[in-house]
This record gives structure tokens, sequence and C-alpha cells, in this order.
């Protein structure tokens, strides 16, 4: 029995001096970062080893990326031999004051590469590939002012064709027309000039020295620019703000009227989920199970966007049929939406201009609202959509529909919208858009069609509601629906509708119909039904004007 | 009197002589080469001498106690030295308690290897507490004179519970919180019965018992401060004093419980020779002469050997052994640490400490007497063990006692057919709120299958009781139908229920959203 003890002691204890062995080996001698420290050394040369953090005053974090990234160390200056020794590229933040992780993302406070990098289980925010990098701005930042992708690529082409890029320097092009000048450029450098800021007169400065003509280089500088050309270059250089890629998928997003139904920054639809923080979503809390590729945010995001219902089974979002570079590029704008309020970070000037001050992530033009806020269901020129089990959305840019509408009724369907149906309330309280806004909207809409009014009271059909009944079951019901609730069709009995509409409006629209849609006027032949006479129509307003009183 | 030397040459053998006059002031009994001088070394030690001075052999068989008692001390030692090293980096206040746990892990010297072996030292420690009651019960060691013992023994239970309760919350991350707050909430479960009978908002146990442990309605840095007092101050002083007067009484209760017949059963020693004939003098003086029931009243020593080196041995590789397997572990085996606490993001499921997974399954079923009421007759039912069971048969020994290891075997099969059966009824078809949508919640609170268990349980005991005519049959009955229940029901809930307390084989079976 002793000597069962005793060999149980001296066992044991060989194996606690064994394991304890084993742990100081593992801690002094073992730990990763230690061995990369030895391979930087090895072809930099020495530089004091340990572990090294970054104490962010700024944002508030700690951040141990330096151990490994030697190079990146604001205090140090290695030759960059080493992929490790290489110093961050030049950006315009102090990294020792802002730390590494708020950007880049990352377990900051991790001294070994996979849990410093995230890709590990309960770390929330594993770092922002490269190919992405721009979106760890959206942290902080946001850009203010963004057209629709179209409007920006008109800004850049009056850019490009006005070749400033002679002389300016934008997003890493151009400024070559005098290399011998300071920096081989001649005008500042535009990547961040919708940060800083330009003067207001710059055309008139720029023609003014081409008209003096006293330094060759500015002759000709600039040719004759129309104010919209003006506008559209201004627009351009104001989403100029060092993340062209960002802006490309945000005027995308703003292009496809992704906030028709999704809010950002709290202006937007409330059908879809609110996008603003969906770039800080935590990747184990997503389901890969039909998403291809790595399980990181990015993939999942694009494969999404691609096709929603696909890898959220029951998801309402249609599938946009979106080419492969539109995909990567919505990834990359919603991968910078990270705003986190519960986290006190210091608030740059842009997201103050957005949250506080009523500027607007999107511009305020009616095409770039319209865009931004309709397209998504009506169609890029309000041509009207249907998704697979869902009820069309009308042909607002419809010239027949606009010739019978007049503002007042387009003003107050999209200030009221159609509660109940996809149609949110636009208006502050629900998507936040201002009056003025959707003022911009209804003349956008205007622009080509004015209204054609043909009574001057809004209310003048009486005509037999009983008759009518008879006539919409027969010819309209199909489509709209016994009780008007249309199904497959704009719902006639929607309370809304029948409080703005005007007789004009219903009696026309029965009467021409809306050609390019399935909306047959019905005062024209047709093989698919009978002229009908024009008390014939207005029996049938009659009986649509029944379900106002009855609700 | 010799002549005095020169003062400054006295001084210098004085000097010469401090190493042996400070060795002879500490150890006056001397070198601890005879069997007297180390039961000198024992008693005078005051380390040590909360051992006997001698020991039975019985007490030193293996199979006696299986060391679990020392494993318990080794575990709780090993947090005791880990968690004072751990306070010196932990900062108990939200968010930055998290990150400082990042900072142990990550940059500390050593600090993730001496949090991983504070954290695999405590669940042994739980482990073996179990572990170790069950031995006392089995083998009859609560009976008389040692009725007391087994009480403190169950308020260290509860205390070990407690410390490692407490520790749970610190680290700050989701499975803390959630888990913290799935155990305030059963803290609450008197609110279900207040609730149904309508008396809340006058009498209010449940909120009252939940708002004293969090110190607010739900966990915030008031209760992440609550619980690092409780944990690193009150329930470790608690312990310590406790344990103190565990041990304390070990001794004054006659040292470890053997059989009667314990000297005919390990025959006489072989290779031990007998203690008057060698030391000539009385081996222990106050020990002899004080009256109690230390070993060597009323009877010889024969049979007893010396504590020292025999139960030092003993204990020290049992004390190594814990370490040994700890340490193992922690080099292996990083302990948990999930994402920062989110409030607004709850666990899915949300789980507590698993050993109190069996007392939530039960909680699943009704929330008062899951989480108050049948605790508390469990609690209520160890402690009136050594009052009820006052027969003497089978003292000392494995399974002693009418029935023995048979009675063992079929009750074990008993409670765990009984604890599977009830079970898999209740989540193949529901109770009885699935059946009858409208009925009072009184009525479930009083049947439901936790209820059920303890009701079959009981009425089996209570026939074993009959059918052996002895408590203690019966006792050992409902003991083991309790630990197969608890041992179950504690598999259930860390294994098969997943997100909102379903059944799920594995919890690759889980919905993904």
């Amino acid at each position: 029995m002793e000597t069962k003890n005793k060999h149980l002691l001296l066992w044991s204890s060989l194996g606690v001096v064994v394991v304890l062995l084993a742990a100081a080996l593992e801690e002094n001698v073992l730990r990763q970062w230690r061995r990369l420290q030895a391979e930087v050394a090895a072809s930099d040369g020495p530089f004091s080893t340990g572990i090294r953090q970054i104490v962010a005053t700024t944002t508030g974090t700690i951040d141990r990326c330096t151990t490994c990234h030697v190079g990146m160390d604001p205090a140090e200056r290695l030759a960059g031999l080493h992929r490790l020794a290489r110093p961050h590229p030049p950006v315009p933040h102090d990294l020792g004051q802002f730390g590494c992780t708020v950007c880049h993302g990352g377990q900051g406070r991790a001294t070994e590469s996979a849990d410093a990098h995230g890709d590990v289980p309960f770390w929330p925010e594993p770092m922002i590939p490269v190919r992405f990098v721009e979106a760890g701005c959206g942290t902080c930042h946001t850009q203010v002012g963004v057209p629709t992708l179209e409007r920006l690529a008109q800004g850049q082409a009056v850019l490009e064709r006005s070749d400033c890029l002679s002389c300016h320097r934008l997003d890493g092009r151009g400024g070559t027309i005098r290399p011998a000048g300071v920096g081989g450029m001649e005008g500042p450098d535009l990547s961040v000039v919708g940060r800083r800021g330009f003067a207001p007169d710059w055309y008139g400065v720029h023609r003014q020295r081409a008209r003096e003509n006293k330094d060759p280089v500015w002759r000709d500088c600039i040719p004759d620019l129309s104010p919209d050309e003006r506008q559209l270059l201004e627009e351009y250089l104001h989403t100029r703000v060092g993340t062209p890629s960002v802006v490309a998928g945000q005027a995308l997003f703003h292009s496809l009227g992704c906030r028709g139904c999704h809010k950002v920054s709290g202006v937007g639809g409330t059908e879809g989920p609110d996008l603003t923080s969906i770039g800080l979503r935590d990747p184990a809390r997503l389901d890969f199970t039909n998403v291809p590729g790595p399980h990181t945010l990015a993939s999942w995001l694009s494969a999404h966007t691609r096709d929603p219902a696909r890898i959220v089974p029951g998801s309402k979002m249609p599938k946009f049929f979106l080419s492969d570079e539109q995909v990567e590029s919505l990834t990359y704008y919603l991968l910078s939406l990270r705003r986190d309020p519960s986290k006190k970070r210091a608030e740059p000037i842009d997201r103050t201009l957005v949250e506080r001050m009523q500027r607007r992530e999107f511009a305020t033009d009616g095409e770039t609202l319209f865009a931004a806020f309709c397209s998504g269901c009506h169609g890029p020129q309000g041509e009207g959509r249907r998704f697979p089990g869902q009820p069309p959305a009308p042909a607002v840019g419809n010239p027949d529909f606009l010739a019978v509408a007049d503002n007042a009724f387009l003003l107050a369907t999209i200030r009221d919208g159609r509660p109940g149906r996809r149609m949110p309330a636009f208006s502050d309280a629900e998507v936040g858009l201002q009056p003025e806004e959707i003022n911009s909207i209804v003349e956008f809409l205007r622009r080509r069609t004015p209204p054609q009014p043909l009574h001057s009271e809004r209310r003048w059909v009486t005509a037999d509601a009983a008759r009518g009944q008879a006539l919409f079951e027969r010819w309209c019901a199909g489509c709209h629906g016994k009780d008007g609730s249309g199904p497959e069709a704009p719902a006639l009995n929607h309370p809304n509708l029948l409080k703005t509409a005007s007789d004009d409006f219903l009696v026309e629209t029965i009467r021409r119909g809306r050609r390019g849609t399935n909306m047959e006027g019905f005062a024209l032949p047709s093989l698919n039904h009978p002229v009908l006479p024009d008390q014939d129509i207005e029996a049938i307003v009659a009986y649509i004007r029944t379900w106002e009183t009855a609700k | 009197m010799e002549p005095r030397q020169a003062p400054l040459k006295e001084l210098w053998s004085h000097l010469r002589e401090t190493p042996r006059r400070f060795k002879e002031s500490a150890f006056r009994s001397g070198p601890p080469v005879t069997d007297r001088a180390r039961s000198e070394f024992v008693f005078n030690n005051l380390f040590l001498h909360i051992h006997p001075v001698r020991v039975h052999r019985w007490s030193l068989r293996w199979r006696t106690t299986w060391g679990l008692g020392v494993a318990v001390t080794a575990a709780f030692l090993l947090t005791l030295i880990t968690g004072v090293l751990l306070m010196l980096y932990y900062k108990p206040y939200p968010d930055v308690a998290y990150q400082s746990i990042k900072d142990i892990h990550y940059v500390v010297p050593t600090g993730r290897f001496i949090r991983n072996i504070h954290r695999w030292a405590a669940n042994l420690m739980v482990v073996t507490v179990f572990l170790h009651m069950a031995r006392v019960f089995y083998t009859g060691a609560y009976r008389y004179p040692r009725e007391f013992n087994w009480l403190v023994g169950l308020g260290l239970l509860v205390l070990t519970l407690g410390l490692s309760f407490t520790g749970y919350l610190l680290p700050w991350d989701q499975l803390a919180y959630w888990a913290i707050t799935i155990g305030a909430n059963i803290a609450q479960s008197p609110r279900e019965l207040t609730d149904a009978l309508g008396i809340t908002p006058y009498f209010d146990p449940g909120g009252w018992m939940k708002t004293l442990l969090l110190g607010g309605p739900e966990v915030g840095d008031e209760s992440l401060i609550r619980f690092y007092v409780l944990h690193v101050a009150v329930l470790p002083l608690a312990l310590v004093v406790l344990m103190g007067v565990h041990f304390w009484r070990i001794r004054k209760d006659g040292g470890l419980a053997r059989p009667e017949d314990a000297d005919a059963l390990l025959g006489p020693p072989r290779d031990l020779y007998p203690v008057f004939t060698d030391a000539p003098t009385k081996t222990y003086h106050l020990a002899a002469i004080v009256r109690g029931r230390s070993p060597a009243v009323n009877r010889g020593p024969e049979n007893t050997i010396p504590s020292m080196p025999h139960l030092f041995y003993a204990e020290c590789a049992v004390f190594m052994l814990t370490v040994f397997l700890t340490v193992l572990a922690a080099i292996f085996w990083n302990a948990p640490l999930k994402e920062i606490a989110n409030p607004a993001v709850p666990e899915n499921p949300a789980k507590a400490p698993w050993y109190f997974l069996g007392v939530q399954e039960l909680v699943s079923h009704s929330a008062f007497m899951g989480g108050a009421g049948i605790p508390l007759i469990v609690i209520v039912g160890l402690g009136l063990i050594p009052f009820l069971d006052r027969e003497t048969e089978g003292t000392g020994r494995w399974f002693g006692g009418p029935g023995g290891q048979r009675l063992v075997l079929v009750s074990a099969v008993f409670g765990l057919l009984s604890v599977i059966a009830i079970e898999a009824f209740a989540i193949q078809f529901g109770w009885l709120r699935q059946w009858f949508p409208d009925i009072p919640q009184l009525i479930i609170t009083f049947v439901n299958p936790g209820t059920l268990l303890v009701v079959v349980y009981a009425i089996f005991s209570l026939g074993i009781v009959h059918r052996y005519r002895s408590a203690r049959a019966g006792a050992v009955a409902l003991f083991t139908c309790f630990l197969c229940g608890f041992v179950v029901l504690t598999i259930i809930g860390v294994h098969f229920r997943g997100p909102n307390w379903g059944f799920y084989w594995s919890p690759a079976d889980w919905p993904k959203h």
C-alpha cells in the first residue's frame, strides 16, 4: 500500500514537472510571434523584440498587430525585406492614434495570427479582406451626396473629357503633364477633394488663369462647361473622399432602388432589414448552407445579393439578376456599413452631417431620389415591375399614367404610401424623406409628361354603381379581384387611392389604359373586350367609389 | 558558571549557531527520524496537527475513500493559488473585465495556463465534491457520530457550487452573461407560484432573491462586482472556515468510518512493527487523555500506523495526481471564452453552468418546482439522511447495509429507467400545457415531469424501506435514484437541449437561424 502511494506520488510529480516544463517551453519559445519576429530580425536586422501594442487614444482600442507586423509600428523603421517588415501605406490617419482594428477589423488584443485576424469561433468581427479594404472606413465615415451610378459616370466623363487628369491626380491616376514639376503633378491631388472641399468658384479661377495665358501649362486648361456639366463634375468631385470603390457600390445601391425597402442611417423603407450595421454582422450567426466559398461575411453578402431567397429561405427580397461586377460592388458597399451606435467612437464630420444635420448620403436631385427609393419596384424608367409571387408595381413613369395623374395625387401617394401593401409612406415618419425631396421625385416623374386635366372638379362621376358592379366583375375583377384588392394588379379598394385619385384619373385610366402594361384601354378597340361606352366606364368608377364609403 | 567569552567572539559564535538554533526553534521535536519524533513533529506543527498522529490502516486503503476528499482539497488549493494570481490582472468592470481576460489569455506571462488551471480545477472540484459525497453516503460514513460532519459537508457542497457559479460570470462573455441570467431566473423561480396565487405584488421572494443576487433587475455592472466580491472574498473565506470545521470534525469523530471488524478484515500487519515495544515511551501525550473519539481511546493502537510518513505519502500522492490531471488538462484545453457579453443578443439556447443544467431541465417543466421546490426537497432530504438512518449495519463498507450492492444496482436501473421514461414521454408527447392550453399554471406547477419523477422515486424508496425494514435501504434507494436522475437530467441539459430548449439528438441538428 505504501509502495503504491509512493509510486503514485513519484509519477504524478514527475508528470507535473514535465507539464510545467512544456508550459514554460510553449510560453517562452514556441509562441508564434516570437518565431515571426526572429524571421524579421534575420532578414531586416535587429530590433527590440517583445509584444508590441498600439494604445489608440482616439478609438479606445489596444491593438497588438504590430507584434508580428513589425514594420507597421509607427515607431519602427525597417528595410522592409521581410513581408512583415514593410511599413503601412500612407493613410490620412495617424496609426499611433487610431490603431489597426478600427479600420481593418480583427482582434487587436490577440497575439496569434488566426485569433488576431478573427478567423476563430466567438470573434464576431473578423478582419475585412484586403480586397474590400476601403469598407473599413465605414466604421466611422460615410459618404455624403452620392448620386446614381449613371450620374457618377457622367460626372467622371466630364472630368476625363475636360482633361483634368493632365494636371490633377485622382484615385491613383493622372497628373503627368510636366513630370519635372513637384511630384509630377501640376494641380493638387483630387483623391480626397470631397472631404477637403474646394473653392466654389474653381471654374472661374481656372478660366481666368487660362485667359491670362502667362504660364503655358494653364493654356486651354479647361474647356467650356455648361452649368449641367459643371454640376455633374462637382457632384462627382464631392464623392471623392478616398473611398472610390465604396462610392461606386453606394452609387449602384442608389441606382437599384434598394432604399425603397432598406433603411441606411435612418432613411429608407421598412420592408427589408435595416442595413446600417450590416457590415458588422457576425458570420458565425449566418446560415452558410447554400453559400459557396469561404464562410465569410463577404461571401454571404454577395451570395445573398445574387439570389436572396436561396440563402435565406422565405426571403421576400426579389432576385435582381445582377452581374458579377454589380454583386461585387454592392458587397463592397454593404461591407462598409459598419456603423455601431453602441460604440463611442470619434465622429467624423461626414457622419455628423448625416446623423445630425439632415445631410443625405444620397444626392437629392429627383433622378437620384427616384432611382434610390422607387426604381427597385417601379423600374429604372418607372416602367413598372413584377416579381414572382408579388403584386405588380404600377408603371409610374408611363405617359398614360402621368397624363391622368395630377401632382397632388402623386405627392399624396408618395407621402402616405399604401399601408398594408408594399408601397411605404415615404414621409419623414416612416421612410424619412423630406417634403421637398418628395417634390423632387414628383418633378422628376413630371419631366416629360405634364398633367392633362379634363374636369376642374376632382369628383364629377354620377353613375349607377349597381350597374358598374356587374361591369367590374365582368371586365376588371380578373386582375383587380372581385373586391378590388388586386392580387394581380394595383389595389383599387385601397383607402389612400380612393381618397387621392380624382375621377379623371380613374375614368381616363380605364378609357385609355396604360400602354406597355396589362391594362388595356376600354374605350379603344380590342380583341379582348368590346369598346365600353363612357357611361359604362363611369358606372365602373362609381362602383369603385362605393368601396370608399364601405370601408 | 562558565567564564564569559570575549563579547565579539561570543557574537560570532552566536551568528554561526543561528541556523541550527533557528531550526531547533522552529521544529522543537528534533529531526523526525524515529516514530516518536515523527509523532511529535506532527503534533507540534500547526499545519500537520489537523492529522491524527497515528492513523488506522483501514483509512489508508485506496478503496476506502479513493482519496476523493484530498482531491477536493487539492483542487480547491489550486483554484485558490491560481485565483489569487488571476486577481492581479482581472478588472471587475463590464467590458473591461472581458478585455482583461483577453489580456490574461494573450499577453500575461503564463496567464493562459493559469486561467486554464483555475477553470479545470474548479470543474474538477465540483465533480470530486459530488463523488466524495457519494462515497461518504455509500460507505455509510454519515452515521453516528458523524451526522454533523455530513451537514458540514452539505454546506461545503453548496459553497462549492456557489463559488463555481459566481466565478462563471467574471469573464463577462456571452457564455457567462446568459448562464448567469438563467441562473438568476432560476433564483426567481418562486415567482411562478406567487404569480399563480396572484400575490406577487405583495410577496415576491423570487424577485427579492434575484435582485439580491444581481443587485438589479438584470445582469449588469452591479452584478459583476457583487459576484466578484462573493467569488474572491466571501465564499472562499466561508469555504476555508467550513473546511477547517470539516477536517477537525473528522478527527473528533474518530477518523474515517470503518467497519467494526476492520482489524480482522485487514489481518495482522505484515511489515509494520508493534508500536509499544519499539517505542518504549508513550507515543503521544495529550491525545491519550483527552476525552473523545481519537483512534487511541478505549483501544490499543494496534493496526494503526504513524501518520508521518504513511498518511502523508497517501495525501501527497492524491494531491499530486490531482495537480497532474489539472495541469495536463490546462495545457491541452483552453478555458472557454466566447464573444463579449451582449445583452441585446441572447444566446439560444442559453444554458446555465453544466452542474445546474439538471435543474434547468426541471425548470423547463416548472420554474417553481424545478428551481426551488425540488432542489429544496433534495437538500433537506440529504440533510435528514443521518437522522433517519440510525442503523449500524455496514458502516464503513461500500454499499453496506441491507440490500448491499444488489439494491444499489436495482435502484440505479429503476432510477435511470424512470427518469428516461418520463423525460422521453414529455419530449415526445408534451405535457399538460400542450394538451389543455387553458389549464391553470398552478396545476402544472405541481403536476409536471419533475414532480412526477420525485414522487416515483419516493414511492419506490418507501417500498424499499418496507421490504427491507430498513431506513438505510430506503436511503440507498432514494440516493441512488436521485443520483441517476441528476446525471440523466444533466446530460439531457448539456447535450440534448438546443434552441428554445427543444430536444435535438445532436448539436449538429440545431437549426441555423
